[in-house]
């Protein structure tokens, strides 16, 4: 089971889990995915820390725990520049990587990174929100689990929002919903209006369906109306695929039979 | 016949209601038209009596008809609908439209008058809405006279009405019961997630069914939106409740909308825009949408047993 929702405790993830994690301050950046990896370790993961800085081994090496497994091989510090630029190769890597950890008789692979660096340019975040879901759609199948960094100065409300939007669990509500990968589709949690509709299309597009239906885990969704609704029917229509709802709420069919979308099914 | 023949009568007598109806059923009859009945109940007893048959007229009970102007208007539609598509080359309804005198408010019943003749317009039918003047108010017969191109009378006239399309206009918004007390909620300019979180915290205690809770945090989030989009700032909202039923309202400095079917009727139901409003038409037990000197004001009551109004 992933973890989904708003905390500010990074101990106690899942092998699985996927954290977005805007930060005001370095220092306490690298002390939360400090705290990260070495739960990591207590869990005997492989733990890495991928980020800018030269001071980057230093610090951890000051953190004991950590320090230890650098020096035996259980955690390391890559550099960003070591990124792949296209998201399913850097997705293939992390794949690869994991699977070595496995074969190395780790229990899964856990990484902390300060990605603020990848997504300056527009063109940049785009390519990193698409890696994000894939990385995301990867981890629901495999021990893989990572928490992303982003330095909230040097980015924009609205990236730091589309960034958010893409992860099961966030430090801060800095989007109004979440859009995660399920093992069969997508989920979605919080709420959806027409003010958050365009983030919705931009966080639909990294989601496409591989195969009809798209099936969208609706039970965390507090609140959608028809812009939502509408916006999910036309991303699977423009997708040859029926919408599956899976709720809990007897509201989502009412507005689906009031709205005569007959090519959306409701699941409970 | 093409297009809506939108008529109105006016009675002060069950004898001068048979003059009217039976006449216009019998002639629906005659020629073979497929005919609805969908009168309250005492004008539909009425009918049965006089009428003697019964297999040819279709009776749908008024007050399932007319539960909602939205409601009604997409039945009808539907019905209309099938019969042009099954070749009908001509169609009568006669039907009791709710107001106070019946005990139901009048402003979306006064809208729905308006708006029927765009939403009725595609087909070839023949509607007669008569109206007993014991029990409705003269404000409603102003509008009604307003809102259709022909009258009959009891004495078998059917005649072009000279007060028709003269109105439009939105009534003035008449404030419900509940809004004599303070607000619970009063929020300007609000987000619509502030709204539906304002709302939901304060209906927390309101005996209300889990339908009816969602409508209210629906049309909370709708008016407000809506508001913000379309109106002229500030918008203000405000919610009052007793203890099983909540009233909310949105008030802008805007005219409101200048469409007579906006909230009556889909605009389209492949786009967004315009939706919304009749969503909340559809789902709860009363809109009303007003102009005065504060402005545009939407107002939405969901629970109890019958909305308030004075």
């Amino acid at each position: 089971m992933r973890t989904s929702g708003v905390t500010d405790v990074v101990v106690g993830m899942n092998p699985n889990d996927h954290l977005c994690w805007p930060f005001d301050d370095f220092a306490e950046f690298r002390a939360r995915a400090a705290e990260f990896l070495v739960d990591g370790l207590r869990q005997g993961q492989r733990v890495c820390y991928v980020a800018r800085g030269d001071d980057l081994a230093t610090h951890l090496e000051s953190e004991p725990v950590l320090g230890e497994a650098l020096r035996d091989g259980r955690a390391e510090v890559t550099g960003l520049e070591s990124r792949h630029h296209m998201p399913e190769e850097q997705v293939a890597a992390y794949a690869e990587a994991t699977r070595a950890a496995l074969r190395d008789g780790f229990t899964g692979l856990r990484v902390a990174a300060d990605a603020t660096a990848l997504v300056r340019s527009s063109d940049s975040l785009d390519a990193f929100c698409r890696y994000e879901h894939l990385i995301d759609k990867y981890m629901t199948a495999e021990p893989f689990s990572a928490m992303c960094g982003y330095h909230r100065a040097e980015l924009s409300e609205p990236a730091i929002a589309r960034l958010n939007s893409l992860h099961p669990v966030n430090n801060a509500w800095c989007a109004p919903f979440r859009l995660h990968a399920t093992a069969d589709g997508i989920a979605l949690h919080g709420e959806i209006d027409g003010v958050s509709l365009d983030l919705l299309s931009l966080a639909l597009q990294n989601a496409a369906p591989a195969r009809d239906p798209l099936r969208v885990d609706a039970t965390g969704l507090r609140f959608i109306d028809h812009h939502g609704l509408l916006a999910l029917q036309g991303y699977a229509r423009s997708n040859a695929a029926t919408l599956v709802l899976r709720s809990q709420r007897s509201s989502l069919p009412r507005l689906v039979s009031l709205l005569e979308l007959r090519d959306v099914e409701c699941v409970r | 016949m093409t297009g809506f023949h939108h008529e109105t009568a006016f009675y002060g007598s069950d004898d001068d209601f048979l003059a009217i109806a039976v006449p216009f059923v019998e002639g629906g009859l005659r020629e073979s038209q497929p005919t609805l009945v969908a009168c309250a109940e005492k004008n539909t007893a009425l009918l049965r009596d006089a009428l003697g048959r019964d297999d040819a007229v279709t009776y749908v009970p008024g007050a399932d008809q007319y539960a909602r102007p939205a409601d009604a208007i997409a039945s009808y539609r539907d019905i209309f609908g099938k019969h042009a598509q099954q070749g009908a080359t001509r169609i009568r309804t006669i039907g009791d439209v709710p107001h106070p005198g019946f005990g139901v408010p009048w402003d979306w019943w006064g809208r729905y008058e308006n708006a029927v003749n765009q939403a009725f317009a595609e087909f070839p039918l023949r509607g007669l809405c008569p109206y007993d003047t014991r029990i409705t108010p003269p404000e409603v017969l102003a509008d009604v006279e307003r809102a259709h191109e022909y009258i009959a009378t009891a004495s078998g006239e059917h005649e072009p009405n000279p007060g028709f399309g003269t109105g439009g206009e939105l009534s003035r918004p008449v404030p419900d019961v509940l809004e004599r007390g303070a607000p619970l909620v009063s929020l300007v300019d609000p987000t619509p997630a502030a709204v539906r979180e304002a709302v939901g915290a304060a209906i927390a205690g309101i005996r209300l069914s889990e339908d009816n809770s969602h409508d209210v945090v629906y049309a909370a989030s709708e008016i407000v939106t809506n508001g913000l989009s379309h109106g002229v700032g500030p918008v203000r909202f405000r919610l009052w409740a007793d203890d099983s039923r909540v009233v909310v309202t949105a008030n802008d400095r805007g005219p409101g909308p200048s469409d007579p079917m906006a909230g009556l009727m889909p605009t389209t139901v492949t786009r967004s825009a315009g939706l919304g409003l009749w969503i909340l038409h559809r789902t709860c037990d009363y809109v009303s949408m007003g102009c005065d000197e504060d402005g545009f004001t939407v107002r939405v009551s969901v629970g109890g047993s019958e909305p308030g109004h004075t």
